[in-house]
């Protein structure tokens, strides 16, 4: 095992073999004990699939996303059309499952990868420095998450969500985001598409940052009172030296672990806003709004709602596993 | 504590102030109101009818400044002149402009002034204005798209009674149920009992009810429906002609059994879901407990074990349990909006996603506002609880 490990500088330092030990990094143990973790890695693997998949998918497309009648509607998967395979069927109105799947992977995972990621790091930032200098920013910070916390969430999500899609006027947002999350989703820029998909992630960031803030702040509060940060402090470190050099890497196992569970987070929030109908609408497709669909017509086709309800369970219980396998390698205190 | 609670209820009023202005704020914001709607449909076929335009803004308060069309739709007031000891005040104040536009005004004094506005509205012209009696009063005006000019109270009234039923009872039998799974599964760590409910719980906690429910659909109405088993049915929460299912016979549209049918499906799905982060919850917090010195004295001292985790562990472990059910409250009220509108379930929750769609906003803010006061209370009775349960805790 610690030959994999073996870094560059500790080969050259070592003298003997036999002697020096090489000790094995802190990433690296945590990999081994994660790899230990069977559906953790099945997860990891299913969700890199299903990555690559939605990153590929003009290529692995067969038709158009949007091209309507191309086989009778709800053609039944493996259906052969004018020469042409529909590998999973169609919808109501002879769209392609297999293509608008893969276009919608692509849109789901990229809302579910920005909501995560703006959370996180907008969750760590102002949880750390309330944590850190107390006082006003402190004040501030927890009045927001307790004011955060007693608002019923989800309905206040979608209400605002109904709102801001319904006229994303309302929200200016800069040409250069627009058109930057737009050629990562493969999204027209004619219409609404765009703005509809950027203003989801606005609001569920919005309401997705409070977890991470208060952790962090708990984790910084714990850390700042430790001798090393003294040390640090009285050898003359700047405060940002210490929170991003000290503070921060202490506080990081949990913040991973919570990190991949509000992606598991977004993901459902997104589908159910879209299956709902006030998030992402179609044409767009997003797995939620093909559910919605699917369900309208699953009393005469009890296959359809499959096609887009497989992913989502399967996405949304990956993120899961892979949260509770870091969990059990990062910290194996915290083991459930 | 009485310091504490009237600090907490000092929260809970600002706190309600401040949501509803937010309320209303959206609720002006939201698009598709209706002069929008008039003048949508208008300029498909003409132009819009400056009357009807008229007519429309005065019957939505549209014409009126931002402050007043808060009071009114906060508590129902200015009606009209402000009357004191029989004198009517203020009757010329203007309030609002129902026309833009250049008003030259000439007073009976030969006073002349310019108004940036040509139809003003003075508070003597709300005397004949309907008004709802204010949100405070829990009026909350009437409903613009679902059922027109029905007022929303009762559309909400008459969805309470089905998402009392599906909430009450899905959270009553989580509760009943995670507890005793919870407590074993703790007791026998590491049991195959344990193995079993832990998986189990992961999966309810990871699955969405979205698609718990529409797997249920599939699987216990289509499927079985279609191998002749006694199947469920799909949706709603009562059946519009008499069913024949096999097994169990006729079931009369409309009777207790007919409705108890309709409940399993949505209540299993439900129930599932807050089963899974409960259990899971009770269970780490039995594991804490029974870590502890008391513990080991208790059973130092010779206590049988069931004594052990009954009276001591249990009691202990539950407390946390008190604060996560504080955020029940406000669900049984609002129902779960995602299990309702998959079931079609004519509940609350369901009313509100019909209004969202709709673009039905006093509705949609109705039930954000009760839903938030709910929440509110919810929190301040999980205080209370917590001095209840563990005397050890002061509030102060």
């Amino acid at each position: 095992m610690a030959s994999t490990t073996a870094t560059a500088s500790t080969a050259r330092i070592a003298p003997s073999k036999a002697l020096v030990r090489r000790s094995e990094g802190q990433w690296s143990i945590v990999f081994r004990r994660f790899r230990r973790h069977r559906l953790a890695m099945i997860s990891l693997a299913l969700l890199a699939l299903i990555f690559v998949a939605s990153l590929a998918a003009p290529i692995l497309a067969p038709f158009p996303r949007d091209a309507v009648g191309l086989a009778p509607r709800f053609s039944p998967p493996l259906t052969i059309h004018e020469g042409k395979l529909h590998v999973l069927g169609t919808d109501h109105v002879g769209r392609d499952f297999f293509t608008r799947l893969l276009y919608a992977a692509r849109i789901t995972l990229t809302v579910s990868f920005f909501v995560a990621t703006l959370a996180t790091l907008i969750g760590m930032t102002l949880g750390a420095l309330a944590g850190y200098f107390r006082g006003i920013v402190d004040g501030i910070v927890m009045r927001i998450l307790e004011f955060m916390a007693s608002i019923p969430e989800f309905p206040v999500l979608l209400i605002i969500t109904s709102i801001l899609v319904t006229d994303p006027k309302l929200l200016p947002i800069p040409r250069f985001v627009l058109d930057f999350m737009g050629t990562l989703m493969l999204l027209s820029p004619v219409g609404n598409e765009r703005a509809q998909v950027v203003v989801l992630i606005a609001v569920l960031t919005v309401f997705g940052w409070t977890g991470a803030a208060r952790l962090m702040r708990g984790m910084v509060m714990s850390v700042r009172e430790r001798d090393f940060i003294e040390a640090a402090r009285s050898l003359g470190a700047s405060n940002a030296f210490i929170i991003l050099r000290h503070v921060v890497p202490n506080a990081f196992p949990p913040l991973v672990v919570t990190y991949t569970l509000s992606l598991a987070g977004a993901l459902t929030s997104e589908t159910a806003l879209s299956f709902l109908g006030v998030g992402i609408t179609d044409p767009t497709p997003t797995w939620g709004n093909m559910l919605q669909f699917a369900t309208n017509f699953m009393l005469t086709n009890s296959w359809v709602p499959l096609i887009p309800g497989i992913p989502v369970v399967l996405c949304s219980l990956a993120f899961n596993f892979v949260g509770d396998g870091l969990r059990d390698a990062l910290d194996p205190r915290l083991k459930m | 504590m009485t310091n504490f609670l009237a600090r907490r209820l000092i929260l809970v009023v600002v706190m309600a102030f401040v949501v509803s202005f937010a309320s209303f704020a959206l609720l002006n914001a939201a698009p598709g109101g209706p002069l929008e709607q008039l003048i949508a449909l208008q300029s498909t076929t003409r132009r819009p009818d400056p009357d009807e335009v008229e007519r429309v803004m005065k019957r939505y308060d549209l014409d009126l400044g931002m402050g007043v069309r808060f009071l009114r739709w906060l508590i129902g007031h200015p009606r009209g002149p402000i009357v004191i000891g029989g004198q009517e005040l203020f009757t010329n104040f203007q309030i609002g402009c129902l026309k833009e536009g250049k008003a030259r005004l000439v007073y009976p004094d030969g006073r002349v002034e310019e108004i940036n506005c040509a139809k003003p509205v003075y508070l003597r012209d709300l005397a004949d204005r309907p008004v709802s009696n204010g949100v405070l009063a829990l009026d909350f005006g009437r409903s613009q798209q679902l059922a027109r000019e029905q007022p929303v109270a009762e559309l909400i009234l008459l969805r309470l009674g089905p998402t009392l039923q599906l909430m009450g009872i899905s959270t009553f039998l989580a509760i009943a149920l995670s507890i005793p799974i919870g407590v074993y599964s703790a007791v026998k760590q590491y049991s195959r009992f344990d193995y079993f409910f832990t998986a189990l719980t992961f999966f309810g906690s990871g699955m969405p009810t979205l698609f718990t429910g529409v797997m249920g659909i599939l699987v216990f109405a289509l499927l079985f429906k279609e191998a002749g088993l006694p199947y469920l049915p799909s949706g709603l929460a009562e059946s519009n002609r008499d069913a024949v299912v096999p097994l169990l016979g006729t079931i009369k549209a409309g009777s207790l059994a007919d409705r108890v049918w309709h409940l399993i499906l949505p209540v299993t799905v439900l129930t599932f879901f807050n089963l899974a982060g409960w259990t899971r919850f009770i269970r780490s917090s039995m594991l804490e407990v029974m870590r502890q010195d008391y513990v080991r004295t208790a059973r130092a001292k010779g206590l049988i074990e069931s004594m052990v985790v009954m009276k001591h562990a249990l009691r202990n472990a539950l407390i946390p349990f008190v604060t996560l059910l504080a955020g029940v409250l406000p669900t049984l009220f609002g129902g779960a909006i995602i299990t309702e509108s998959v079931f079609s379930w004519p509940g609350i929750g369901k009313l509100f996603i019909n209004a969202l769609v709709a673009s039905d906003y006093p509705v949609a803010i109705a039930y954000l506002l009760i839903s938030t006061f709910l929440t509110l209370l919810g929190f301040l009775m999980s205080d209370i609880l917590y001095t209840v349960v563990d005397p050890r805790i002061r509030l102060s």
